[in-house]
């Protein structure tokens, strides 16, 4: 059956976004990402335009990540005080990102920074992922080698642990200087605002590499961190660009939040390093395909303007 | 003397009254017969209606279909052009950079071009119309390209080059086409010819109002015109939905959130319940 959607201006079989926000939230709810690196091309292929894509999937990443939150906060896996710290960064990386893309744009060669930005972050992000927790499922039946490497990044530790404003994060277990969140949220931000993406990718690995927080909290604090990032963009691209599209949004979570609800009790399921080796597959197919976009010859050389 | 007088005046009163209304009754006569005339075409005539000129979009719309009939002189080919308004579109166009990487590289702007543009005729149009002629009537994709203006670009060779770049993108989102030999013609008892055409109406095509052209060719030249409209207007809620959208923009913001968070929280109380039982 097919629906018409009254701001993309465009007719869609209703399985295709249903299907998609199932998939997409799935992957949500598992690993504690908005999934906008998959969602927002996938909707484009779709024939959705760019601007609607991007600004209708920030909308229903709210309704995804809630039920996430939800699932994840019901068993007690979700850090609110890391949280909103990040949080915190995150908005002002934000501004510093947006005033960061202005000046890219006045220079004249934002797209291929934007671009490159993308596949580098993705490629890291992919590549360390894929190989710490392929070795870390190794080393579980050797365990003088972790000894070994615990010590090595101590130093690394013990700067963290001599800046001021330490606090104890009870969920995470952890204890850090509260600028190192803020700095780390901040970091995300400016990046996500340049690749005008979530950042989702980026800030799971970053909780779980650099704050050393347990992969299970990671991902319910990720989400919950998300959420409020998505309202915030869902209301500024609804409000300025006028490009929420509410009909494709609701096909969209109608999937999404029951996705997420599976993706979370499923994630309960797999040990932390399947999560991460999961995860770091999907990224590293994604950085794949955008690799074989910017080489091979397009289709179709004109595409809508707006949007990214 | 004086009653006769009087008796003079009316009468001539009555005269010039009846003079009036001769000449308006004659008048009457004079325009119903130019009604007349003008409802039933004279042998030089060109007619066009479109059967379904009206296309409301709902939330089931899926595209639609339009159709064009209406009677000609015989012996003569024809073209049917439908067109939205003309505007100026922006595109981003996309480059090789460094000699590998594609990448989108700067913007074009299209001017005077139409978002819709679709041409049928009888035959090939390069073969039953002259280049003066297409020019003139913005007939085919070659004198489309003479009419838009592009910008930025170095010279003819590259205006060609990205206006078939243009065409293929919009001829890819259904929203240009051309095409030969669709157009039905039979010969009525009149001696007149009579035109169809069937064309399925691309949903991809935006609101508002579309004009139908009609052209009857002979010896290279357009010797006809007649032309018709085509309305496309979305109804109920999507029209409501679109409007506040646009018109209602921090509302329509804080609904979109508001709906997500209650389908967040809503799927996840059902879930509670659903798990409660494990």
């Amino acid at each position: 059956m097919y629906l018409y959607l009254p701001v993309a201006l465009t007719s869609i079989n209703i399985l295709v976004p249903v299907g998609l926000g199932l998939a997409v939230g799935l992957l949500s709810g598992l690993f504690g990402v908005g999934g906008g690196f998959l969602m927002t091309p996938l909707l484009i292929m779709f024939g959705i335009p760019s601007t609607v894509a991007a600004a209708t999937d920030s909308n229903q990443i709210v309704a995804a990540s809630t039920s996430g939150t939800y699932a994840h906060w019901k068993v007690g896996n979700v850090d609110f005080k890391m949280g909103l710290y990040l949080l915190a960064g995150g908005f002002l990386g934000g501004i510093v990102g947006v005033q960061g893309i202005k000046l890219l744009h006045a220079m004249g060669n934002a797209d291929f920074v934007i671009k490159m930005t993308y596949v580098l972050m993705l490629g890291i992000v992919g590549v360390y992922m894929f190989i710490e927790s392929l070795q870390s499922m190794k080393k579980k039946k050797n365990t003088v080698v972790e000894e070994a490497k615990e010590e090595k990044e101590s130093a690394m530790g013990r700067f963290l642990k001599s800046l001021p404003l330490q606090t104890r994060f009870e969920k995470s277990g952890i204890t850090h200087s509260i600028f190192v969140p803020i700095v780390l949220g901040g970091f995300v931000g400016i990046l996500a605002a340049i690749m005008g993406v979530g950042g989702g990718f980026l800030m799971v690995p970053i909780m779980v590499y650099m704050l050393r927080m347990p992969m299970h909290v990671v991902v319910g604090t990720s989400l919950f961190q998300i959420l409020f990032t998505c309202i915030e963009v869902t209301f500024l691209q609804a409000y300025t660009n006028h490009s929420v599209d509410f009909i494709l949004a609701v096909l969209l979570l109608l999937g999404s939040t029951v996705g997420a609800q599976v993706g979370a009790v499923f994630g309960r399921k797999l040990k932390a390093d399947q999560l991460k080796i999961l995860l770091a597959g999907i990224v590293l197919a994604v950085t794949v395909k955008i690799i074989f976009e910017l080489t091979l010859t397009p289709s179709l050389l004109l595409s809508q303007a707006g949007g990214h | 003397m004086h009653i006769h007088l009087h008796s003079l005046i009316i009468h001539y009163a009555r005269f010039i009254g009846s003079t009036r209304f001769l000449g308006t009754l004659l008048l009457m006569l004079v325009f119903s017969l130019f009604q007349l005339v003008a409802a039933k075409p004279a042998s030089a005539m060109l007619t066009a209606k479109a059967n379904h000129d009206h296309i409301t979009i709902d939330f089931f719309y899926h595209g639609s279909s339009v159709s064009v009939r209406g009677e000609s002189d015989p012996n003569v080919d024809l073209v049917i052009k439908i067109t939205s308004p003309e505007g100026h579109q922006v595109l981003k166009q996309k480059g090789k950079v460094g000699g590998m990487l594609w990448m989108n590289v700067g913007q074009l702007k299209f001017e005077n071009t139409p978002n819709f543009y679709e041409v049928f005729s009888t035959k090939k149009i390069d073969d039953i119309l002259s280049r003066e002629e297409m020019e003139k009537y913005t007939i085919g994709y070659t004198a489309l390209q003479k009419h838009v203006e592009v910008t930025p670009v170095a010279n003819e060779e590259e205006k060609t080059k990205w206006f078939s770049e243009f065409v293929r993108f919009k001829e890819d989102s259904k929203v240009y086409a051309t095409s030969f030999g669709k157009i039905e013609t039979t010969m009525n008892k009149d001696g007149r010819q009579d035109y169809y055409i069937l064309t399925d109406w691309p949903y991809q095509a935006q609101p508002g109002d579309y004009l139908v052209s009609v052209y009857a060719v002979k010896n290279g030249k357009v010797v006809e015109q007649a032309e018709t409209k085509v309305n496309v207007e979305q109804v109920g809620m999507v029209k409501t939905l679109a409007t506040m959208a646009k018109n209602n923009a921090a509302f329509y913001g804080f609904l979109s959130i508001g709906v997500a968070l209650g389908a967040g929280f809503g799927v996840s109380l059902v879930f509670r319940k659903g798990g409660g039982a494990h």
